[in-house]
């Protein structure tokens, strides 16, 4: 539990990128990005498909491995280099525990129950009992609003609620920070609100997230600060109104005219 | 005609032979099962140590015929000291031999499991044997059940092949008793049919494990 202590009390930025590059063979996807997210804060990544944005979301909890910078997660480096293969899996381990993530495709796992998903890492990794684990995983089905589908396998969900599902899932860990990775892009468009009604609920009591996104209604309403990536480089990044209203670089203005004609 | 008299004289017999003839595929299978298992996770790890070896294993294997391999078990290796019983020698050769195809089907298998799964356990925190054992075998399950299956009945089937190595199972109970009946037809009819119940049954008894392996499964 002192490691829990550790992310609840740390009082500088829960996460804190520093010269971030990831290269994918020859191909440079993240060209050495800085980024601090703070306590509860909201930030959104856009810009056009192949920026970067998604791979830095997936750096952040090292499903992808930097080629080179620094991921601190509450003050801790994520990417050490000082760990032999089993110590470093141990402390990726922990550290995943502390960042919840939601993916495009909601990856949940077709085998096991709504409630199932929801209880097996709380039991598996953290060790919690099951009856514990099972008590707070219908607290947060009720939350998400999907209470009365524990017992049902995710074929049997539409996508908003098996995204909302995988959304329940991740806070089942009690984590931290929550990372979105386009997590309403293959949804059809009349179930897109349901998830980001839960996502700004998470929002407004003070989770912090870091939220990849084509949704800019959403970014421009809930987010805190909005970052615009392009080519591996974050060109500008400010408060929504200012993004949004009045961008300054010339990328900026031509993604979001292209976006919002 | 058929000699109904002889058949059901020599009936227990054959029986016999054919509860050998389980006992030899059940334990093969079981043991099969474990050697492809960790030689299906070993071709994919990235441990060269693990891998090479497994590799060699299921090709050596899959590219030369069960019957010399049964051969070498229990007539070559005495030169080495290693003496197994029949029984053992032929529970070796099925086992080495099954596995091979099995660590295939195996490895097909988790490998059709889709990336997406192994990131969302991953983000959750969870190791890699913890990922392997509760979120990817399950799934890969679904998929290789049947071919397993259809290796076990192939199995079942090649162990008729022990009996060239002095275990009396069934092939060799019905041999032996043509022997003093001079009655080939009927003695290899029943042993037929009893490999038929063996190889018919194990396939009704797969259906069942499938339907529960499949909870969860698009329709």
């Amino acid at each position: 539990m002192s490691a829990n202590n550790a992310f609840a009390t740390h009082e500088g930025a829960m996460i804190d990128l520093r010269g971030l590059r990831k290269s994918f063979g020859s191909n440079e996807v993240l060209k050495g990005i800085d980024l601090t997210v703070q306590r509860s804060e909201v930030q959104v990544l856009i810009g056009p498909s192949g920026s970067g944005k998604s791979t830095l979301l997936r750096c952040v909890n090292h499903l992808e491995q930097p080629s080179g910078g620094q991921i601190l997660v509450a003050g801790e480096l994520v990417n050490r280099s000082d760990l032999k293969p089993r110590a470093f899996q141990r402390h990726l381990n922990r550290i995943r525990t502390h960042l919840g993530m939601v993916f495009q495709q909601f990856n949940l796992f077709p085998h096991k129950t709504v409630l199932e998903n929801v209880v097996e890492a709380p039991v598996q990794v953290l060790g919690r009992s099951k009856d514990e684990a099972v008590a707070d995983a219908e607290e947060l089905l009720a939350k998400v609003g999907l209470a009365d589908k524990r017992d049902a396998y995710p074929v049997s969900l539409s996508g908003g609620q098996q995204q909302r599902v995988a959304i329940a899932r991740a806070l089942a860990m009690k984590p931290s920070v929550m990372l979105f990775d386009e997590v309403t892009s293959a949804l059809d468009p009349e179930l897109v609100g349901e998830v980001l009604r839960v996502m700004e609920d998470l929002a407004a009591e003070g989770m912090t997230m870091m939220v990849v996104t084509h949704e800019m209604g959403f970014a421009e309403r809930v987010g805190d600060r909005v970052i615009f990536m392009a080519d591996g480089n974050i060109v500008e990044e400010g408060v929504p109104a200012e993004i949004f209203s009045h961008p300054r670089e010339e990328r900026t203005k031509r993604f979001l005219g292209d976006i919002l004609k | 005609m058929l000699d109904w008299s002889i058949i059901i004289h020599y009936f227990p017999f054959l029986f016999k032979g054919a509860l050998l003839t389980l006992q030899i595929s059940v334990i093969s299978l079981i043991l099969g099962l474990a050697v492809g298992l960790a030689a299906a996770l070993s071709i994919l790890s990235h441990n060269i140590l693990l891998r090479w070896p497994a590799r060699f294993y299921v090709w050596i294997i899959r590219s030369t015929p069960l019957l010399v391999q049964l051969f070498i078990i229990y007539y070559g290796l005495p030169q080495f000291g290693i003496d197994l019983n029949p029984f053992w020698s032929g529970v070796l050769g099925l086992a080495l031999n099954t596995g091979a195809y099995n660590a295939e089907t195996i490895r097909a298998g988790i490998l059709s499991v889709p990336k997406g799964q192994v990131e969302a356990a991953r983000s959750l925190g969870m190791g890699s044997s913890l990922t392997m054992r509760r979120i990817v075998l399950p799934q890969a399950m679904r998929l290789i059940i049947p071919p397993l299956g259809n290796n076990f009945i192939i199995l079942i089937k090649d162990t008729s092949l022990v009996s060239t190595i002095t275990l009396v199972e069934l092939t060799l109970t019905a041999q032996r008793l043509i022997g003093s009946t001079y009655k080939p037809f009927e003695m290899y009819l029943m042993a037929a049919v009893l490999y038929a119940v063996l190889t018919t049954g194990s396939s009704l008894l797969l259906r069942q494990f499938e339907k529960r392996a499949l909870k969860g499964a698009a329709a």
